[in-house]
């Protein structure tokens, strides 16, 4: 399954979130993470597109009061995401090994 | 003041995505306590992701080119040639006009002649407009208010820098001829092409099934319409774009019924969108008894 560099970040914070994974949630991550900011049109769009590749799933959480009565969109990660997020990653070591930048693996 | 106008733009633009998205959308402003500005960039650009995803679709595609820009085209047209000619009628009847005009049959039977055309015309425009809204809706729902918009400003000015015949035969100055060239085609354009347009759009959008026998009832009658008002139609695009040269037949009168009609043809491209009414109302009623019958 090819995946994209955003695609990817957003499997991960998926994975690293794990139950608490949501839109706010993921985009603070990946905010983090990369330091750039990331668009809630960014966000949903990438997310319907793993759902529609089967890598991730999504469902409608409760409304909570500090979102002002409204439900979160929660999302959980496949074990084909899973397998996915992993192939993205061992790619990049491989791809890595030896350069300055990389971390000795 | 200005913060409340900015929120207002958000909910409005949010009103375009689906219901459960915009909820969880609000839910995510508020959570992430962004001002109103932001909060504005982030939906609308949510929002011209959404609608850029749907236009990978061929439906929109399809509505764009067999209804916003042909029938858009043809509306604008025939609508401006009709607002001209009924104004300019109007215009030169109460000039002259007398009650005792009335007394004599063949005045009477031009006015009945008359106000039968004009209403058949009108009732044309209408059914076009309407089928056409109910189309655009259908096909392609959720970009509707593109294609309808888009197809609004195809109406509007879609005769930009052409003349009718009305136009070129008339002379007129002042405010007599802003009524009868400016003023009158607009409203024309407005209450027999757009309101039924945004009706039909509506109707299309609801989903609900359409009655069969009254919507074959009234595509029989634009069938009607659109056969007595063919010429008008072809008339109106052949002066109004100039594309083909009048061409009198043996009478030597332009657009009668002895002319040569290379744009026969038209009639046929107004009418496909109450073919696809009546298509749909027939399928619903016969998915309704399936439905009955098991």
């Amino acid at each position: 399954m090819q995946l994209g560099e955003f695609e990817y970040l957003m499997l991960t914070a998926v994975a690293r979130l794990g139950d608490g994974a949501y839109g706010v949630a993921i985009r603070r991550a990946i905010e983090d993470a990369t330091g750039r900011a990331c668009s809630l049109g960014a966000l949903y769009t990438t997310l319907d597109r793993l759902e529609t590749k089967g890598l991730v799933k999504t469902a409608m959480g409760d409304p909570t009061p500090q979102r002002g009565g409204r439900p979160k969109r929660m999302v959980r990660l496949t074990p084909k995401g899973s397998q996915a997020a992993s192939d993205f990653y061992h790619a990049v070591i491989r791809v890595s090994r030896g350069v300055a930048w990389a971390v000795n693996t | 003041m200005r913060t409340r106008i900015c929120w207002w733009f958000v909910r409005t633009a949010a009103r375009l995505l689906d219901e459960p998205e915009r909820d969880v959308v609000h839910g995510d402003l508020v959570e992430c306590n962004v001002g109103p500005g932001r909060a504005l960039g982030e939906v609308i650009g949510l929002v011209l992701r959404r609608q850029a995803a749907l236009w990978f679709d061929w439906r929109p595609w399809l509505t764009v080119l067999s209804v916003v820009i042909p029938i858009g085209l043809l509306l604008s047209h025939v609508s401006r040639w009709w607002g001209e000619t009924t104004a300019l009628n109007v215009a030169r009847y109460s000039t002259v006009w007398d009650f005792r005009y009335l007394g004599y049959p063949g005045w009477r039977a031009d006015l009945v002649r008359y106000a039968v055309i004009s209403g058949m015309g009108f009732l044309a425009l209408i059914g076009w407009s309407w089928t056409s809204g109910f189309v655009l809706a259908r096909l392609s729902r959720q970009t509707l208010w593109l294609t309808a918009t888009m197809l609004f400003v195809i109406v509007f000015v879609g005769t930009l820098g052409t003349l009718t015949t009305a136009h070129s035969h008339t002379a007129m100055a002042g405010r007599q001829h802003f009524i009868v060239f400016i003023a009158f085609p607009r409203l024309v354009r407005a209450c027999f092409v757009m309101l039924p347009a945004v009706w039909g759009a509506y109707r299309g959008a609801r989903g609900s099934s359409l009655p069969l026998v009254p919507t074959t009832v009234a595509v029989l009658l634009l069938a009607s319409a659109t056969a007595l008002y063919s010429h008008g139609l072809e008339g109106s695009i052949v002066f109004g774009r100039g594309a083909i040269p009048a061409d009198a037949g043996p009478d030597g009168f332009v657009v009668s019924a002895d002319d040569p009609r290379p744009l026969w043809f038209l009639s046929l491209v107004v009418m496909w969108p109450a073919a696809y009414v009546l298509a749909a109302a027939a399928s619903e009623r016969w998915r309704e008894r399936a439905i009955v019958a098991r």
